[in-house]
């Protein structure tokens, strides 16, 4: 069992507690923000370090993105800033991608805990902001530079006392300084709100600093990781899967040693960086590759250091899975998603049960116009392919994966933006056959009603390589995207006449195992439903019609 | 003059009865007949007016609380289901939110939509964002449909339309061609059953509102047949989830109201026993076999929402469920009752529910052949449950079976003494609650360290005091009757009828002309349904609330207009308005422009008053209620001692109990830490003051 002072019951219910508390602070800073991608995809993170800097809790909700940056970024922050000179009050932030999450929209703070004069702990919030200036959120730019602000460590509050000119420097940098200004006063208070629960926490608990409970968290974690990763196949597993750039396609080579009762991920011989705001910093990678293994071994256990101690990730620098400055990485994730359907891929021999086809991933594009009433509009549109297969689990249709967002009702969006949805419609056969069937794809079209020219701005991917399937199964179908019936690149920026139509076509997720093997009820119903034709139900699934 | 609360539950139907100015209460309990509910509420209403020496004829309200509709949706006993729908957008309900609501685990659950994508008809019509018409309704299509969804063999419709909160025309108009060609289908439309933007919630909504209706129609007038011909004279209502009663012509319209109305009806009764302690501000804490249930009581009502999952398909977690957008007590649910299971968890520690073993095999202590260690279990290890006083003496336990399940599923693995294994689960429970009454308030801006709270359920006052304790609430409630709180409850509800509808406008684009007249149609809405019953207008309350946020916000908070002034009034002070609601919940105000996104307006009737206490004479001290001694836990020594054990009927008013003390009732026992103490008041209720 757990060290001494603990015992099974008592450090479930502190450790419990502990991540409670950092998912009030998540709540707190969800509810009060501007920004559309932390309110509907929770596009944050709210984690406690502590005195050491080790992760010991994690907000429960927020996107994978962020697992394990929060202590790198501390340890960056108390370089500049030594723990012995800090005060009480003080607050430092930055978001610099190589120093924080991989791309400017991020802001990291971090606070740090007193307790009878001494740092106990550290409270870290991560939120993406609603603007950063620059060229906006998108892949257009060449150089970071092109992309916003980027604010070194500093300190935004100095024992309590607010600098004024970062804010000003903030201010006079983005489009929505109001809004902006909201969001980072949000993560402050959420800050001190997580410094105060957390100090009540321990007085509750008699507890004078978080050593011995850090200790006992991380250690209880690792040993849980570590025993489940012993039950994959001993080996060295390689993958490599192509992914859409502009010009030529980047190539992910993964290789993954799984040794024992640890994993280590290599991305020797994924491409070079390119031209365009999707090149992945590390500490992205980083956090993609332990979400793909926690997801096939514990996906209930909470982040902390230890959980994530038996991972090691590592790509060369300079290759796209850990960019370099000055290359610009805005639209990171666009790239950095690919890096979980690349080590389920490797995986699938070694954990059979576990992995899950490729997903079809999901498609964000932002709309900019004017509404027919002349107001401005910059509007993000989402949608989500299928999602892949397992084994004994069909894909859900149009669900997201690996990241993850809300739908925008069709009713909201045209309020917001006086485009009209024609339609929005399942793709027959879209899902990639299978003995258990990738998930259906979607078809949305869209008609520019606004009275004025828009701009589309997109990242989408999967037009060249669809989402494949595993263990026999096929797979899905790609994404297009076309204005007035004629194929348009799915990234980049393309202007839309008033009047015209948009198609949006989703890819499927890619199917599991052999679909002649499919269940023959199974297969009457998906014909019965429609989401899968006659005509394929027999030649792929060999039906008797 | 007496009233008759009926709620039925899974096992028990239970009822209440008392007179109208609030002398006389009697308290009725019989087992629930699955197959037709409405046997079990005719035998019991009968036998409660024979106990209590009066005739039907005296009834002259019965207000009846049910999970039927909750249960036909989670066990899909409903209607054939057929829905019509905007060309072009059936298949939002496969697609359902395009969110995982789980990050990590691959294998997420998603319920299957109530309306199977080949019952789903489309038809040729578009209303526009701003309620104008793009094309018009292709009636001869809805012609067509109607034959069609006879043909396969469909009872009841639900028209979806977009923008339909906008203009309902097009939905009403297809329900007109609907019923001329096919009468036998039973249709409902989403602009009228809730008027909300977010298409795929409100036809969610609406589907389940189809979906239930055939069958709650027949079981009302089953009902209503059955008390006819027992000489019942008086009115039945049907009580609803947001905590007022509907008419049953209210409630055979929109059954999709009814849903939870039980558990409502319990929230209600807390709200009630606050208001009369006037402790305003309350938790309350309801947990019974499987699941938990909290709501908080804000200056004497229980706080509402908009919002509800139904059926949830994964371990109760939150998105795994249909989305329901009703007016409703704002409720948290929690996979923690009596039965629920303990087990080592993915991280190789102690964890307690969700799973629970129910009714069948139920606890190991049930000797049914369960043999997983459950809360209840647990509870009887530590010795907080008599064995030979389960129920009241109905159940014998088997103690030696629980200390097996701890010990090998619990104990050994983790490597604990069974004692301590079993205060585990307890305490973890405690925990567990603990924890989601604290998001919840925080989320709500409820400072709950300064409100008191009413625990119930068969489970509830075995953990309320160390739950309260976590929180830091200085004060439980521990009513009379905790067994019966919802049919309790069902007697405090006033006749209520609410109506929101999304019209979401900047504030800046509105005059306060516009802004009463919005207001005086929903009104005239809500309160016409209060008026048919017989409700006088005097006697009518308006409450008028807005969803409001600053542009760009993703989240809406709702704005309670001041009851003095007109509408036309308030609208010069709604900047303030906002501003101040904002700043409570948020600690700032901002200086950014603001919109309008819900208008909502309740009507509600006077709220009647009930009888308190058991009518129990007893009197004297504690000391004549003393029935023994029991050895049970005390956490605060890490063992066993001897704790009395006192009968709850012969505790009389001024008694007062000091912890460590376990106080029994027929359907649960009452733990008092040491340190801890409880009074009984003037109704019977006790009062435990905690130590600090």
């Amino acid at each position: 069992m757990s060290t001494k002072s603990f015992d099974a019951v008592s450090l479930g219910i502190m450790w419990d507690r502990l991540v409670s508390l950092t998912d009030e602070i998540v709540s707190t800073l969800v509810r009060s923000s501007f920004s559309t991608i932390v309110y509907e995809s929770y596009d944050l993170s709210c984690v406690v370090l502590d005195a050491e800097t080790n992760s010991i809790a994690q907000g429960t909700f927020g996107i994978p993105a962020f697992i394990g940056s929060a202590p790198v970024t501390a340890r960056h922050m108390l370089k500049k800033f030594p723990a012995e000179t800090l005060k009480p009050g003080d607050i430092i932030v930055t978001n610099d991608p190589w120093l924080g999450t991989g791309h400017l929209f991020d802001i990291t703070m971090m606070r740090p805990v007193f307790r009878k004069g001494r740092i106990v702990a550290y409270t870290v919030s991560i939120t993406h902001l609603p603007d950063i200036g620059g060229n906006g959120f998108g892949s257009a730019s060449t150089e970071v530079y092109q992309e916003g602000l980027r604010l070194p460590i500093c300190k935004l509050y100095e024992a309590g006392r607010l600098n004024e000119l970062i804010v000003e420097i903030i201010r006079t940098n983005v489009r929505v300084p109001e809004q902006v200004m909201g969001d980072v006063m949000a993560n402050v208070s959420c800050n001190e709100v997580g410094g105060r629960e957390l100090l009540a926490f321990m007085d509750e608990y008699g507890l004078d600093d978080l050593k011995e409970l850090s200790a006992a968290i991380r250690s209880q974690s690792e040993r849980a990781m570590r025993a489940k990763i012993s039950e994959f196949r001993d080996g060295t597993y390689r993958n490599r899967i192509k992914v859409e750039g502009f010009g030529e396609p980047v190539e992910f080579v993964v290789c993954v040693d799984v040794k024992g009762d640890s994993v280590e991920i290599d991305f020797d011989g994924t491409s070079g960086c390119v031209r365009a705001g999707v090149n992945v910093p590390i500490c992205y990678t980083n956090a993609m590759g332990l979400h793909a293994i926690k997801s096939l071994t514990l996906p209930s256990i909470p982040n902390n250091e230890g959980s994530v101690a038996p991972i090691k990730v590592k790509a060369p620098p300079g290759c796209i899975l850990n960019a370099l400055p000055p290359f610009p990485t805005g639209g990171r994730h666009a790239m950095g998603h690919f890096v979980t359907p690349t080590i389920y891929g490797a995986l699938a021999e070694a954990a059979p049960d576990r992995v899950q086809a490729d997903s079809g991933m999901m498609n964000l594009i932002t709309f900019q116009g004017r509404r027919r009433d002349d107001r401005a509009f910059s509007c993000l549109y989402f949608a989500a392919g299928g999602y892949g297969a397992l084994e004994n689990l069909d894909g859900w249709a149009t669900l997201p994966h690996p990241s993850n967002m809300a739908v925008v009702p069709v009713e909201i969006w045209e309020a917001l933006t006086n485009m009209t949805i024609e339609s929005k419609r399942l793709l027959t056969d879209s899902g990639g056959p299978g003995r258990w069937r990738g998930g259906l794809g979607q078809e949305v079209v869209l008609r520019n009603d606004t009275g004025h020219t828009l701009t589309m701005l997109g990242m989408g991917n999967r037009m060249e390589f669809p989402a494949r399937g595993q263990f026999g199964g096929g797979a899905g179908s790609l994404r297009v995207h076309a204005v007035d019936g004629k194929p348009v690149h799915a990234k980049g920026r393309i202007e839309v006449a008033p009047g015209a139509r948009i198609t949006v076509t989703e890819a499927g997720g890619g199917g599991f195992g052999d679909p002649r093997q499919r269940d023959r009820e199974s297969v009457r119903a998906d014909v019965l439903e429609g989401f899968v034709s006659a005509e394929a139900a027999s030649a792929v699934y060999g039906a008797e019609s | 003059m007496y009233r008759i609360g009926v709620d039925i539950g899974g096992t028990f139907t239970d009822f209440a009865l008392s007179n109208a100015t609030g002398g006389r209460m009697a308290i009725h309990k019989r087992l629930t007949t699955p197959s037709d509910p409405s046997e079990a509420v005719l035998a019991g209403v009968a036998t409660l007016v024979a106990d209590s020496g009066i005739g039907i004829g005296d009834i002259v309200d019965i207000v009846h609380g049910t999970t039927l509709v909750t249960n036909a949706v989670i066990e899909r006993r409903g209607a054939v289901t057929g829905m019509l729908v905007t060309a072009g957008f059936g298949d939002i309900m496969d697609m359902g939110p395009e969110r995982r609501y789980d990050l990590f685990d691959l294998r997420i659950k998603y319920p299957p939509p109530l309306v199977p994508r080949r019952l789903r008809i489309e038809v040729d019509e578009r209303v526009r964002y701003d309620g104008s018409i793009e094309r018009p309704l292709d009636e001869a299509s809805v012609r067509a449909a109607a034959l069609k969804f006879r043909e396969l063999g469909v009872e009841a419709v639900a028209i979806c339309f977009l923008h339909s909160y906008l203009n309902p025309e097009p939905e009403l108009r297809a329900a007109e061609i609907l019923r001329a060609a096919a009468p036998e289908l039973v249709v409902s439309t989403s602009a009228d059953v809730f008027p909300n933007m977010r298409e795929f919630e409100r036809w969610t909504t609406t589907t389940l509102n189809a979906f239930t209706q055939p069958m709650f129609d027949r079981y009302v007038k089953r009902l209503e047949d059955g008390l006819a011909g027992a000489g019942f004279t008086g009115r039945l209502y049907i009580m609803g989830s947001s905590g007022g009663t509907l008419t049953t012509d209210a409630a055979r319209r929109y059954p999709v109201r009814a849903l939870e109305s039980g558990p409502a009806a319990g929230a209600l009764m807390s709200a009630h026993h606050g208001r009369s302690l006037k402790l305003p501000n309350l938790l309350s804490f309801d947990m019974g076999g499987t699941t938990a249930k909290g709501a908080l009581v804000k200056d004497g009502q229980a706080i509402k929402k908009y919002f509800m999952e139904v059926a949830r398909v994964h371990e109760f977690r939150q998105g795994s469920g249909l989305p329901v957008r009703i007016p409703v007590i704002d409720m948290i649910e929690i996979g923690a009752g009596g039965g629920s299971i303990a087990e080592v968890d993915a991280r190789g520690l102690l964890r307690v529910g969700p799973r629970s073993a129910g009714a069948m095999p139920g606890p190991a202590c049930y000797s049914q052949g369960g043999t997983r260690p459950t809360l209840t279990d647990a509870n009887l290890v530590l010795g907080y449950l008599d064995a030979n006083f389960f129920l009241g003496g109905k159940m014998k336990l088997d103690k030696a079976a629980a200390e097996t399940a701890i010990a090998e599923n619990v104990g050994k693995p983790l490597n604990l003494e069974t004692l301590r294994a079993a205060w585990g689960i307890h305490d973890i429970i405690c925990e567990d609650v603990a924890r989601a009454f604290r998001i919840h308030a925080t989320e709500r801006g409820f400072d709950y360290r300064n409100s008191s709270m009413v625990a119930f359920g068969g489970s509830g006052p075995l953990h309320a005091l160390s739950v309260a304790r976590k929180l830091k609430i200085p004060r439980v409630i521990l009513p009379v009757g905790a067994g019966v709180m919802s049919a309790l409850g069902l007697l405090v509800s006033p006749l209520a009828f609410e109506v929101a509808r999304s019209r979401r406008i900047h504030v800046a684009d509105i005059d306060a002309s516009d802004f009463a007249s919005t207001f005086a149609a929903l009104e005239s809405e809500a309160s016409g349904y209060l008026k048919r019953a017989g409700v006088a207008d005097a006697d009518i309350k308006i409450v008028r609330h807005l969803d409001m946020r600053y542009q760009g916000q993703g989240h809406e908070i709702e704005v309670t207009l001041p009851a003095s002034g007109t509408a036309a009034g308030l609208f010069d002070h709604l900047g303030e308005l906002y501003g101040s609601a904002y700043e409570k919940t948020y600690g700032l105000r901002l200086d950014e422009p603001t919109e309008i996104v819900n208008w909502k307006v309740e009507a509600v009737g006077p709220t009647p008053s009930i009888a308190e206490g058991h009518g129990g004479k007893a009197a004297g001290g504690a000391d004549r209620a003393l029935k023994g001694t029991r050895k049970a836990y005390d956490p605060a020594r890490g063992d066993v001692t001897d704790w009395p054990v006192y009968d709850r009927y012969a505790l009389a008013p001024g008694a007062v109990v000091k912890g460590p003390a376990l106080i029994e009732e027929h359907e649960s026992t009452c733990v008092i830490g040491s340190g801890d103490a409880v009074t009984v008041d003037a109704h019977f209720n006790l009062i435990a003051e905690l130590s600090a």
